[in-house]
Parts: structure tokens; C-alpha cells; sequence
């Protein structure tokens, strides 16, 4: 094939799929939104239906039962919690969650440090040096220490435990976007537009920010995997999601202490917060490896 | 050298400063006022009162800061609300568990990490390097506690009784007492700084039962830190890996190492004595980079096998609300951090010139 017949776009998407470990990434991913989307149908139970009293036989913390393998009980393909609820159902309503969790996150932190980064690249000077020593700050701090740290002030809850991981992460997107402003402020195209008499506002968003979005996205997509880990860490120490929300790290953290006797209330949302941020780890490498320009051969 | 770690201190100042700054917003940003957090909701009018002159809490917030400054600059962090005892004294009791705990780590990543990137890079696309890979990105990708609770419960239940069986929670066995290093070697008499150096390495377990010559008690040490420090050390251990695995694939396609190839030397001597030092530049970084990570990870580590260190401390002050303990060890260990980053930095600079020439 002609290569100068393809759009970037193109290309970076073939230079993505040539990459057998994205590949896998990305079908983890679909797979995960499948569960997310479907939780409703694939799941027979309610993820916080208490099923002691409406089902004959549903004992606390009962084992897996899964019909195809002969069990002849209702089917319990992840077994019962300690609260008599349905493993599966709370784990595939977990991905929902999860998703959620990882992309309001990363964009609550994407935007407001994009726009921390962006202002600080073009304007310079003091304002520049004012932003940067603030996120020196925040970059000081052990990042789930200060995320623990500003949720023991706001108060526990799953919107707080995300705001907290999310500020935490805002200078990591300040940083990456101030360095592509700064790549990106003096070059022709930009001269240009102000020899046109565009504003310094509308150059900085309507010209230099759609050209410097794309290490954003990159380190966005690998940042996903580890906000879903911080939650999911918060919420294993109760800091988050609260009883009786379908959480990975909560039901992890309300139940470890029964892991010796049944291991299935911490085993499957254990395998389903690894697979979830293999997912993002795998798919973030392979779009860093397909988009900067740097690596290509 | 000497200018760059005079720059190097001067740049760490206002981040230390910031950081107090930080956790003193914090603290005022409390919801509901400090008195009845303390005092309880039932506290009088005429109590909290004298309770907010008390603590200054009537001040204007710059005095109050000045105040809260000079508390922290003379080493007072406040009293914890639930124990009563200073936070100062809770920290020199539990930081060495944790110091013990990350140190174990970081080696542990540190080492199998370059080791593993190494034989990965120099069998590149072999089903070593392809293993190690998937490895390191499951590695990267599985949280903390979950690593934590599964070696806890394969070692503990799934091979109880036999030889590899390792103990799934506590510091040592019930029963195990350590001795005191400064009463082990006669001197219990001894105060000042001196005893306070002693007393804060006698907390560490295994320096403990080195010094004071217990074989019995080192043994039951090393056996209840294994699972705790293999679960911190893997996520490090998997970055470390991966960049050693890059940064060596890239100094081994460089000009000089076709040089050093083409003058006879065996390969293994090539990547040992040329490339892996280039190599090991950009994993200097990464290791210093890790130790906010392990910190983190050493909240959730100490709060699953029960360890009395700092970590658990935190998460046990934010289940009893106890802010003094939160914001006290939140400011001590993130000025450590800094403080080792800073070191990192040196030794960095040490190590590569094109550091402290450029910057």
C-alpha cells in the first residue's frame, strides 16, 4: 500500500493493531464493557438483593454453583457474599462502576490540568512559575497518602474519594500539557495566526490546544488503570464507595477478613480490578507506541 | 557538584514549605469546628471557648499559622485525639516497621527488577523476554491488596504444614518479645539523643534481633516479613523491570557497543561492564521515583498483615477520625519523601555529569 495515501489517523491505528499486547489489551477492554453494558441481562440477580429469605438454600457465603459443571442449586457462578448476595452480579455491576469511576477521574483531572498546563506554557513568566511550584507541591506528596489525606477532610463517599484521586492527579496532565504548549507556542502556524489578529485566547484553544491534545490522551488512557487501582485502594480502607454499593475495592475491604474460609469473595473482584487495569495498561502502552512519533520505524 | 546540591536544597525549601502550607489548609478546611471535633458534640459554649483560646484558634489565620509553623519547626505535631500521646512519640514508635518494611522492598525490586529487565533485553523476543513481559505488566496491573490477601492465603492455608508455610499477619509470632538494643547491651541507663537512636532501631525487628544476638527471634523476624515485602516489592519490581528492559535495549544498539563486540569481547562482558551502566541511568529514577508508591502501598500492605507501622497508623486514625495523627504523619512523611528525592537527585547527578552540567 501507498503509506503517503494514509491519514495519520490511519496509521497510528494500524501501528496500534500491529501491536500483539494492544490487541489483547483492547479485547480485555471489550469484554469489560460488555460486562459493564450488559450487567442487567448477564446477571440473574440484583447486586444488592440480600437473598437469605427469598431463595430456599442460599446460605451465607455459599461457594460457586454453576449448573453447566452439575451443580443442581440456583446458579451462583462467583458463589455468595458474606451478606448473602450474588458474587457475580455485584462484580459485573462493579465494572460499571469501575468505568465510570476511572474515566470521570482522569477527565476531571485531564481538564483542569490541561488547562493548568496550557495557560502556564503560554503566558510564562510569574504565572508559569506560580503554577509549576504549586504542583511541585502536590507532586510531593505520596499521591494515595494525599488523596487519604483530603478525604479524611471532605468526608468518605465515593464522589470525594474520586475528587481527592483526581486532584491528585492533576499535575502529572499540567506537566505533560505545559511541555507540548511550550513545543508548540513558537512555531509558524502560531505566528501566523497572530499576524491575522487572532486573539492570544483563542490561539492558545483553538490553535495550539487541538495540536497538543495528543500526549494527553496517551498518558489519560494509562492513568485510567491506576485511578480505578486508587479508588478501589480508598475503598478497600472504607474510604469510598459505602455499603452495600457493588464495589471491587469495598467488597475486597469487607470481606478480607473471611478470605481463609471462603476465598471467593476476594478472589474474583481481585481478578476483575487486575484484568481492568491490564486493559487500560496494555491499551495506554500501545497507543503511546502507535501515536509518538519517536518510536515509529 | 557542590553548586548543583546547594541549587538542589534551595529549590526543596519552598516545597517543603509548601507542603506545610498544604496540610495547613487542609486542616482549617475541617468541617464543623475544631472544638466539638475535639471535645465532643455536647461541649458548652464556655468550654469551647476556652478550648479555641486554648489552641489559638481564635487568632487570626496568618498568626495562627506562624503559630502552627514554629510548632512544626520544634517538633510538635500536636497530641493524637484517641491515644492522647504526642504524634511525635507515635511516629518514633511506629516509622521504623515501615522504614524496615520499604527498605526490604525497594531491594527486592530493585534487585530481581534489573535482573529481570536485563535477561529480558539480552533475549529479546525469546519466550524469557515474553514471560518476563506479561509478568510485568500483570504485575503493574494487580492492586496492592489483592497481591497482599492471595500470598496471604496461599502461604498461610493452602500450604499450612508444610516447610514454605509462612505467617499470614503480625510482626512476630505471639509470644516472640523483642529486647530492648539499649538493654541488651547494658546501657538501659542511657538517655538523650543517643537512647532515642537506639530505641528508634531497636523498633525495626531484624536489626533488633541482630544487635541484640537472637537468632531465634531474627528467624521468626525474616519469616513475617517475606509475604508483606514480596507484595509491596511486585509493583515496583515490575517498573523497574520494564524501564531496565528499554533503557538496556537502547544503549545495546548504540555505536560504542558494536565497538566493544567487534574488539572480542564476550557478550557477556559487554552488557555487564558497558552497556548495563549506561543502562542503569534512567532506572536510578525510577527506583527513587517508586518510594511514593511504596510509601502508599505501605498503608495498604501494614493495614493486611497487621503490622504496627505507620501505614496502619494512618488507616487507623482515619477510621477513628483522629486528624492530629493524619495530618502529623502526612507531613513527616512527606517531607521524607522529599528529603530522599533530593538525595536520589544527588546521587543522580553523582552518577551521570550531563546532570549537574545542563540543569
Amino acid at each position: 500500500m501507498n503509506a503517503s495515501a494514509q491519514t495519520p489517523f490511519r496509521r497510528a491505528l494500524r501501528s496500534f493493531l500491529e501491536q500483539r499486547t494492544a490487541r489483547v489489551g483492547l479485547a480485555l477492554l471489550l469484554v469489560l464493557v460488555t460486562a459493564a453494558l450488559g450487567a442487567d441481562v448477564f446477571a440473574s440477580y440484583s447486586p444488592i438483593d440480600v437473598l437469605i429469605d427469598k431463595e430456599p438454600g442460599a446460605i451465607r457465603l455459599a461457594g460457586p454453583c454453576i449448573n453447566a459443571l452439575g451443580c443442581d442449586g440456583p446458579q451462583h457462578i462467583f458463589g455468595l457474599d458474606n451478606n448473602v448476595r450474588d458474587v457475580f452480579a455485584r462484580v459485573l455491576h462493579g465494572a460499571r462502576l469501575s468505568l465510570q469511576v476511572g474515566f470521570l477521574t482522569v477527565g476531571f483531572a485531564i481538564v483542569l490540568g490541561s488547562l493548568i498546563g496550557a495557560v502556564s506554557g503560554f503566558v510564562g513568566g510569574w504565572v508559569d512559575n506560580l503554577f509549576m511550584r504549586v504542583m511541585d507541591v502536590l507532586l510531593a506528596f505520596p499521591s494515595l497518602l494525599l488523596a487519604i489525606a483530603i478525604v479524611t477532610v471532605i468526608g468518605p463517599g465515593l464522589i470525594n474519594t474520586q475528587l481527592a484521586i483526581g486532584i491528585v492527579a492533576i499535575p502529572i496532565y499540567a506537566r505533560v500539557m505545559r511541555a507540548s504548549v511550550l513545543g508548540l507556542r513558537d512555531r509558524e502556524f502560531v505566528a501566523a495566526s497572530r499576524a491575522l489578529g487572532a486573539s492570544e485566547a483563542s490561539i492558545l484553544f483553538r490553535k495550539i490546544l487541538p495540536n497538543a491534545l495528543t500526549p494527553s490522551i496517551v498518558q489519560g488512557t494509562l492513568g485510567i488503570g491506576g485511578a480505578i487501582l486508587d479508588v478501589a485502594a480508598l475503598s478497600f480502607l472504607g474510604l469510598g464507595a459505602q455499603p452495600p454499593t457493588a464495589e471491587w475495592g469495598s467488597m475486597i475491604g469487607g470481606d478480607r477478613n473471611l478470605l481463609f474460609s471462603s476465598p471467593h469473595v476476594v478472589v474474583f473482584p481481585g481478578i476483575a480490578i487486575t484484568m481492568t487495569v491490564l486493559a487500560f495498561n496494555l491499551v495506554g502502552d500501545g497507543l503511546r507506541d502507535a501515536l509518538d512519533p519517536r518510536l515509529q520505524r | 557538584m557542590t553548586t548543583y546540591i546547594v541549587r538542589r536544597l534551595l529549590v526543596s525549601l519552598p516545597v517543603i514549605f509548601g507542603i506545610l502550607v498544604a496540610v495547613f489548609v487542609i486542616t482549617r478546611l475541617l468541617p464543623g469546628d475544631p472544638c466539638r471535633a475535639l471535645l465532643g458534640e455536647k461541649a458548652t459554649e464556655a468550654a469551647c471557648a476556652a478550648f479555641n483560646s486554648r489552641y489559638g484558634f481564635d487568632q487570626p489565620m496568618p498568626i495562627q499559622f506562624l503559630k502552627y509553623l514554629q510548632q512544626v519547626l520544634t517538633g510538635d505535631l500536636g497530641d493524637s485525639i484517641r491515644f492522647g500521646v504526642p504524634v511525635t512519640q507515635l511516629i518514633v514508635d511506629r516509622l521504623p516497621t515501615t522504614i524496615e518494611l520499604t527498605a526490604i522492598s525497594l531491594t527486592i525490586a530493585t534487585f530481581f527488577g534489573i535482573k529481570l529487565g536485563v535477561r529480558a533485553a539480552t533475549k529479546r523476543n525469546s519466550r524469557t523476554d515474553v514471560s518476563t513481559m506479561i509478568f510485568a505488566n500483570l504485575g503493574v496491573s494487580i492492586p496492592v491488596f489483592v497481591l497482599g490477601l492471595l500470598l496471604a492465603y496461599l502461604f498461610a492455608v493452602v500450604l499450612k504444614g508444610t516447610p514454605i508455610a509462612l505467617p499470614p499477619a503480625n510482626r512476630y509470632t505471639a509470644g516472640v518479645i523483642p529486647t530492648e538494643i539499649a538493654v541488651a547491651w547494658g546501657l538501659a541507663g542511657l538517655q538523650g539523643p543517643l537512647r532515642g537512636l537506639l530505641d528508634f532501631i531497636s523498633n525495626m525487628a531484624i536489626p533488633n534481633a541482630i544487635l541484640t544476638l537472637n537468632p531465634g527471634n531474627l528467624l521468626d523476624a525474616v519469616k513475617h516479613l517475606i509475604l508483606p515485602s514480596v507484595a509491596l516489592a511486585t509493583i515496583p519490581m515490575a517498573v523497574i523491570a520494564r524501564i531496565t528492559r528499554s533503557s538496556l535495549l537502547d544503549v545495546l544498539g548504540s555505536d560504542y557497543i558494536r565497538t566493544a563486540r567487534a574488539k572480542g569481547l564476550s557478550e557477556r562482558e559487554v552488557v555487564s561492564k558497558h552497556a548495563l551502566r549506561n543502562a542503569l541511568l534512567p532506572v536510578a529514577t525510577v527506583v527513587g521515583l517508586s518510594l511514593g508508591g511504596l510509601l502508599s502501598g505501605a498503608v495498604l500492605t501494614e493495614t493486611i498483615f497487621g503490622f504496627a507501622g505507620i501505614g496502619r497508623t494512618i488507616s487507623d486514625a482515619i477510621t477513628a477520625r483522629d486528624y492530629v495523627v493524619v495530618q502529623g504523619v502526612t507531613v513527616i512523611v512527606s517531607v521524607g519523601y522529599v528529603v530522599v528525592n533530593l538525595i536520589v537527585d544527588i546521587s543522580y547527578a553523582y552518577l551521570d555529569p550531563r546532570v549537574r552540567i545542563n540543569s
